[in-house]
């Protein structure tokens, strides 16, 4: 009888548990979900829809260059799920992918570091960062936690952007694509909850001299050409990191065009014309933790390739 | 000792309450300011404007609100002019942030006035944030 209580109170106690849990993501579902609604519905027939969502498309963008019906699984890719020609190119690129050599480069730096495999038993961890950690009371990107990892194992920590950060996050993110992996972000208490809510105003904030917010081009401006490039949609803006950029590959004497998603956020907040948080500052994290929390369940897709 | 009682709930309410003002980083006199003429040049001079462009920027780096245009930060304005004003130069050098000059030449009276500007919108603008943000938000204050 007695163990009969104890059980199911071990029960019990689990399952509150769990629902407690749960219960402090339950905003950031609410915003997820009407996030992909918003995305799904812009991108359902663009042509049809123009006055609604793109009143400064051409006929030809929105007849000849967009698909109809876009899913939330599609949304993965970035803007190639909804530019035709985009995909084109991008798959072009992809039959010789630039990024090849720094993955292998990444399982260099990876198998020749004991500290390092200390550290990440596992590599196929690319979709479980950032996480909120609830003893230190912060967010904890993968770079951050590659660089203490470093740190305390006496190793100079890599530059946060490029170089051997981005490799080594190249292979990790690599194997964890080719496991099949999800974005699998977690909001398992309150502080976690108040770091994504932060994250959250950051993000719809207007900032800079140009008072654009990452919203304004991102999630209202997604799908909308700028010059000759579209802006690209929140949702799956973080499942492809680190990416080699056509740009930077053409400014690196190396041709290494591979960077972090850091150095990719920190360039669009110059564009709002602000000066931009750094690397590892608490808005930079709590900004990544929304972004990816916001890519829960899309496939893990980096390293890939982008202008 | 009433007296005493009430003084001492007046004095911790007033504490409270101006706490909780400067806590939640509002920066209550901004809102107010004519942005035109705090940062007019022809009525406060170049340097009551620098020092303006000083104290409001000042606030706006705390923030994390300070402006950056063509890669250079509202501070490097500041110094800019500063160093214009010392050196009794009618340009100024600008430096952006990868510490290279800048083509771009302004008089200290543009620089000064473009600093101040910048200083005082950051913060007008972090505090309008705080009220319209949500008004972007799919599935809250964003309708479509």
């Amino acid at each position: 009888m007695l163990s009969k209580i104890i059980k199911s109170s071990i029960i019990v106690a689990l399952a509150s548990t769990a629902m407690y849990g749960s219960s402090f993501n339950v905003q950031a579902e609410k915003d997820r979900k009407a996030l992909i609604k918003y995305f799904e519905d812009k991108f359902a027939d663009p042509d049809k829809n123009r006055n609604r969502f793109f009143p400064y498309s051409t006929d030809d963008e929105l007849k000849n260059n967009m698909p109809k019906n876009v899913k939330f699984e599609d949304f993965a890719i970035g803007n190639y799920a909804w530019s035709i020609q985009g995909k084109e190119q991008y798959d072009e690129i992809n039959e010789m992918p630039p990024y090849e050599d720094y993955i292998d480069i990444g399982e260099e730096i990876y198998t020749s570091s004991k500290v390092l495999q200390g550290c990440f038993p596992d590599v196929t961890i690319g979709g479980d960062y950032p996480y909120f950690s609830d003893k230190r009371g912060e967010i904890v990107t993968l770079g951050v936690a590659i660089n203490e990892c470093l740190t305390a194992g006496k190793q100079k920590p890599f530059n946060m952007k490029k170089g051997k950060m981005a490799h080594l996050q190249a292979y990790m993110v690599f194997q964890t694509r080719e496991a099949g992996k999800k974005t699998n972000i977690k909001i398992s208490s309150q502080a976690a909850s108040d770091a994504y809510e932060r994250g959250k105003e950051y993000y719809y904030s207007q900032k800079g001299y140009l008072k654009l917010s990452c919203a304004s081009c991102h999630v209202q401006g997604a799908g909308a050409r700028v010059r000759n490039e579209n802006l690209s949609q929140l949702l799956g803006h973080t499942t492809h990191w680190p990416a080699f950029r056509l740009k930077w590959g053409g400014k690196n004497v190396n041709g290494d065009g591979l960077g972090t998603v850091e150095r990719r956020v920190q360039g669009c907040i110059k564009d709002e014309g602000q000066v931009p948080p750094s690397v590892t500052s608490n808005e930079m994290k709590e900004l990544l933790y929304f972004m990816t929390y916001m890519s829960n369940d899309l496939n893990v897709d980096g390293p890939d390739i982008r202008k | 000792m009433n007296k005493l009682y009430t003084i001492t709930f007046a004095t911790a309410i007033a504490l409270m309450t101006s706490g909780c003002v400067g806590g939640s980083g509002s920066t209550p006199d901004v809102a107010s300011l004519d942005v035109q003429n705090e940062c007019n040049v022809k009525t406060h001079g170049v340097e009551g404007v620098l020092a303006t462009a000083k104290k409001y920027n000042a606030i706006a780096q705390s923030k994390g609100l300070e402006f950056r245009r063509l890669g250079v930060n509202n501070s490097a304005y500041i110094s800019a002019v500063e160093k214009a004003l010392k050196d009794g130069s009618k340009t100024v050098q600008l430096i952006d942030v990868k510490k290279k000059k800048t083509k771009d030449k302004f008089t200290p009276e543009y620089a000064v006035q473009r600093s101040c500007k910048f200083a005082i919108s950051a913060l007008i603008q972090g505090n309008e944030a705080v009220n319209t943000w949500r008004l972007a938000v799919p599935g809250d204050g964003f309708k479509y």
